[in-house]
């Protein structure tokens, strides 16, 4: 599907907020590329904001801009207050995890940790408690002496974690530190990256274009798509009640299906199908169904061919060929195979409606509206 | 079907037997004067009968191929060498005398005298080669007859302030100085025949040339080039050189050819060197009638007269100067008459060793460093030292039983290590594995452990006029004792070791941070034409290292060179590079630095592409300067990559051959000379102690070695 440029609807929460990083109208442009085209940005203090989007959307380069390595082209960004600039990213004391771990391979884990406290000058007892303090916090003890390469891809993540907490930056920023490592070491380390925020209280940006991360750590997500900060929100509330149809396809998964359909009195008309209308949207319109609110069976408003099979066990996803497009729906235990022809079956109040080019959300299911 | 190869073989095996009696001829000329040989050897083929087969060889290879073929009945029937030779080709017993076919009183007297050797006549002459003085027609000058009247010529024709000169030759160059000493009134040797240095006419000569290069009369370190292009430039008015200088006159220039004139002082002529060309009788030859023939006829008539035509050589037959054509030759009559005042050059082995003090003590006074007053001796303390008295031999035997030992011992050894398996049990696979590596062993044994070997043992031998005694140690004791001269003079090994850890210490510290410096800006993506310089940074690497030498040298160059043009831009006075030790130790470095910089460059900018750039950026946000990232992530991360470059690069410099010979060539008095040029001067340039040299050759080879060891540990502490 063709996702138009859109205008971005950033809901607002109602709190008040004490933003300890803000972004103001920033643009940045790679020669003839426009990366980031005028972003507007308040992080909360304390928060763990999460930037998701796809790859090219300008989130990594939005993170660079924000530590001092990439300087944008127009507008301003503020931490804690103090316009940054034209800080070098040395002095605008904030912590980077690379996605690379970016480790010194000729230092070994101890003085990994210390660089940034011997280049502030610490005095020594101080640096050696720090270190000890963050390796104890991060189970690294007993691999301190050891060079990186000696190290297993989750400890070296963990080393370029505690890298960064040894200095106690006012602002933690990660750049998609998680995307190297195994599903099982993945899952494991967003334990751990949640305990950590929990435990530290620092606000902490985080990159991936990993939505499933994207909803397990963030206290709040902003969605990117080609430079433009979509939505903003907690992240059940981009899952509820996302504001375009970009936003509905990109958080859950399998994706949210839209299919077009017509207005037409008290139904939506579309190929193949006819579905009772909700809202007061008229006209073209595109309706999107999450999966998980449809059931294949026997009866139902949509029929089509089964094309895929996702069994996760008792349940699973069946994969639809029907007249208004590819549908995915979710089944319990039925007897589905590939090449079956099915319908599927709404399991309530599951519309939600978009206008026809998906810029706009018009209408979300009543019983999500909370 | 076989009848026509036996047909063939039939034919050949006749010919062969009707084939007339051929003659051998071995010569080292090239150009005109091979034509001429050829065309002579043709005439005595026609007039006898007798084939003449030809071999030239190139000059410099000649002696050598001749000593070592003819004993082997290799080689020649008839060879023409110049007569400094002589000498030693009778002792080596490869020359015959010449039968009564020689009639001396047909010849040049000086050419006949330079043949004789103990009451005998060796070779019959053909050609003489002395130095005259070529005058520039255009400048209106009379050739002068006496010093006093080229000293007022001189000063009349010279323009300091264009940098043109009254006259130009190799004055660094003893063979050029020599007429000059004779001129005072000089002897070259005393009653006894040993070389004199230290003699009134040697410090009056030595001023004269000093004086004419104070009053710019004449150029400084000038090479035979320079005075070439001088000349044809019209920049000097007068030349001193020889006939082979005539070739190298551009086709416009008009000029004329005059003896050397008289020392007023004295009243003596300038008496040049004569080197005699003759063709000599191998003593091993087959057909010694027909090879006399052969010899004599290249020596007279047509044959001297179609040298004289086609090879413009000045001959030694003075009935060649009666032929009509001949006359008609002014260079070749101005040259007689210079010849006619001539001394050949002594064939003794006393006169190959003045050569090297001799050019010392010039250039010292030339180049300012030492006194006219002090040359004689400076030359005489070098001809002491080089010429050192033969260590006394000593029987070979306790070190061949040391060397027996000490291969039992390693056999022992090798076999208890075996613990009483066979070798056949302990590599079943023995003659496959043999197979594979023999290649490569044998390549190995041929380029490395035999020359190796050779090197070892000639080290305990003493060498002088092509033999060989066993002096055990001795070469060693006296190296490392320094016996003849003091450990700060520029003979002693120790001095020399010293200004070669200097010299290797000074290069690679330039190399690596220069190198680096460029790969630091080669990297960075903003600069633009990045390939251009790149491209362009290598080239120094690419190009000869010893062209590259040669150009440095001729940009040191006290009065043509671009260096001091540059600093005179800024008032800065000309700098005799090679004068004093400082100068001319930098001018090596420099262009050293020239050659090495690429290497560790490339080296550099390669680890430097293979350091990813998000550890800067980790850094940069971590707090570090770039001064800092430089230190503690560029260099230790480099480190493994830099470190076998510089293993590498100090090796390569520590024998940097090319570049000392070339550019200081050892100046000033030999302070600049590191080891392995020191070598190849005691060998090859002071009077043949290839023993010494060896000792030299292994000495080094230690030093490396130990070097090697530290290496190894450095870099060992990089794997770990």
């Amino acid at each position: 599907m063709q996702i138009p440029l859109v205008v971005p609807c950033v809901l607002s929460t109602l709190r008040p907020l004490v933003s300890d990083v803000r972004l103001v109208g920033i643009k940045k442009s790679f020669g003839e590329n426009a990366i980031v085209k005028g972003v507007d940005l308040d992080v909360i203090d304390g928060e763990f904001l999460v930037m998701v989007g796809p790859s090219g959307c300008g989130k990594t380069t939005l993170l660079r801009i924000i530590s001092g390595l990439e300087q944008m082209d127009e507008g301003e960004l503020f931490i804690g207050g103090k316009k940054m600039n034209d800080v070098p990213p040395r002095e605008r004391d904030v912590g980077m995890v690379f996605q690379s771990y970016a480790l010194y391979p000729h230092m070994t884990v101890r003085e990994n940790m210390a660089f940034g406290l011997e280049l502030r000058k610490l005095p020594r007892a101080e640096i050696d408690a720090r270190v000890a303090e963050a390796a104890r916090m991060l189970e690294l003890g007993p691999l301190l002496e050891r060079k990186p390469k000696a190290l297993s891809g989750g400890q070296r993540q963990r080393v370029a974690m505690g890298r960064v907490i040894v200095r106690r930056p006012q602002l933690f920023l990660f750049d998609e530190p998680l995307s190297n490592l195994d599903t099982a070491l993945r899952v494991a380390m967003r334990g751990e990256l949640a305990r950590l925020h929990r435990q530290l209280g620092v606000t902490m940006i985080y990159v991936t274009h990993d939505q499933v991360e994207a909803m397990t750590l963030a206290t709040r997500v902003a969605v990117f798509n080609q430079g433009i900060l979509q939505q903003l929100g907690a992240p059940l509330e981009l899952y509820h009640r996302p504001c375009n149809a970009f936003v509905a396809q990109f958080l859950g998964s399998p994706s949210m299906n839209l299919i077009t359909a017509k207005r037409e009195g008290d139904r939506f008309v579309g190929a193949g199908f006819t579905l009772p209308a909700v809202g007061d949207a008229s006209g073209e319109v595109k309706l999107g169904m999450r999966p998980q609110d449809l059931r294949v069976g026997s009866e139902g408003p949509i029929r089509g061919e089964i094309e895929a099979v996702e069994r996760l066990g008792f349940d699973g996803y069946a994969f639809l060929k029907t007249p208004a497009g590819p549908i995915a729906a979710r089944f319990e235990g039925a007897d589905v195979q590939v090449g079956q022809t099915v319908a599927v079956m709404p399991t309530g109040d599951v519309l939600h409606v978009f206008s026809s080019d998906g810029a706009r959300a018009l209408r979300h299911p009543e019983a999500r509206r909370a | 079907m076989r009848s026509p190869w036996v047909a063939l073989v039939l034919l050949a095996s006749t010919l062969s037997f009707a084939a007339p009696p051929s003659l051998k001829l071995w010569h080292g000329y090239r150009g005109g004067e091979e034509q001429a040989i050829e065309q002579a050897a043709k005439a005595f083929t026609a007039a006898t009968g007798t084939q003449v087969e030809i071999l030239a060889v190139p000059y410099d290879a000649l002696s050598s191929k001749l000593t070592s073929a003819i004993p082997h009945e290799a080689g020649p029937d008839v060879f023409i060498f110049a007569h400094e030779r002589l000498r030693q080709f009778h002792r080596m017993k490869i020359v015959a005398p010449s039968g009564p076919g020689l009639e001396p009183s047909k010849y040049l007297k000086p050419a006949v005298d330079a043949l004789e050797l103990d009451g005998k006549f060796y070779g019959y002459p053909l050609s003489i080669k002395c130095l005259a003085l070529f005058m520039r027609d255009d400048r209106g000058l009379t050739a002068p007859t006496t010093t006093d009247a080229l000293e007022a010529q001189l000063t009349a024709a010279s323009n300091p302030a264009k940098n043109e000169f009254g006259l130009a030759y190799e004055a660094g160059d003893f063979y050029f100085h020599a007429p000059i000493l004779f001129g005072f009134g000089g002897q070259l040797f005393d009653a006894q025949g040993r070389a004199q240095f230290e003699t009134p006419a040697m410090e009056k000569s030595l001023a004269w040339v000093k004086s004419l290069q104070d009053r710019h009369l004449m150029p400084q370190e000038a090479s035979g080039a320079l005075v070439k292009t001088l000349f044809n430039e019209n920049r000097t008015a007068m030349v001193i050189s020889g006939p082979w200088f005539t070739g190298e006159i551009d086709p416009g220039v008009k000029y004329s050819i005059h003896p050397l004139p008289m020392v007023s002082e004295t009243g003596l002529p300038m008496a040049p060197f004569l080197g005699v060309e003759a063709a000599f009788v191998s003593s091993r030859t087959t057909q010694p009638e027909a090879a006399e023939a052969l010899a004599k006829f290249l020596a007279v008539g047509d044959a001297t007269v179609m040298r004289v035509i086609t090879g413009r050589q000045i001959p030694a037959e003075l009935a060649a100067y009666e032929n009509e054509a001949v006359a008609k030759d002014t260079m070749i009559s101005a040259f007689r008459a210079v010849a006619e005042r001539g001394t050949a050059t002594p064939n003794t082995l006393e006169m190959a060793r003045v050569w090297e003090p001799m050019k010392l003590a010039l250039r010292a006074v030339l180049q300012g460093g030492v006194s006219p007053h002090d040359g004689g001796p400076l030359a005489g303390r070098r001809y002491r030292a080089l010429n050192r008295e033969a260590p006394p031999t000593t029987s070979p035997v306790p070190y061949v039983v040391v060397l027996v030992l000490g291969l039992v011992a390693l056999v022992t050894w090798q076999s208890r290590k075996a613990k009483g398996k066979s070798f056949k049990q302990r590599y079943p696979e023995a003659g496959r594995g043999l197979a594979y590596v023999a290649p490569a062993a044998a390549g190995l044994a041929v380029l490395v452990v035999v020359p190796f070997v050779i090197g070892l043992s000639l080290s305990l031998f003493h060498h002088e006029a092509g033999e060989y005694s066993f002096v055990g140690l001795a070469n060693f004791t006296d190296i490392l004792t320094s016996k003849g001269y003091r450990i700060t003079e520029p003979l002693s090994f120790y001095f020399t070791l010293v200004v070669t850890l200097l010299w290797t210490l000074a290069n690679v510290v330039l190399h690596v941070s220069i190198g680096l410096f460029l790969a630091i800006l080669l990297k960075e993506p903003l600069l633009k034409l990045r390939g251009v310089y790149r491209v362009l940074l290598i080239v120094p690497w690419a190009v000869p290292n010893y062209i590259t030498a040669m150009m440095w040298k001729g940009m040191f160059h006290r009065q043509f060179g671009a260096i001091n043009a540059i600093l005179g831009m800024f008032g800065i006075e000309p700098v005799s590079w090679f004068a004093q030790w400082s100068t001319a130790f930098a001018a090596n470095v420099i262009t050293n630095t020239w050659l090495g910089f690429p290497f560790m460059m490339v080296v550099s900018l390669g680890a430097l592409q293979s350091i990813p750039t998000d550890l800067y950026e980790a850094a940069e946000v971590d707090g570090a300067s770039k001064w800092t990232q430089f230190r503690r992530i560029t260099l230790p991360l480099l480190r493994p990559a830099l470190l076998p470059a510089i293993i590498l690069g100090s090796v390569w410099t520590f024998n940097m051959f090319n570049i000392i010979y070339l550019v200081s060539g050892g100046e000033p008095g030999g302070g600049t000379d590191i080891l392995v040029s020191e070598a190849f001067r005691w060998a090859f340039q002071r009077n043949e102690q290839y023993g010494f040299a060896a000792a030299y050759s292994v000495l080094i080879f230690f030093v490396l070695f130990a070097w090697s060891q530290v290496t190894k540990r450095l870099s060992g502490e990089e794997q770990a």
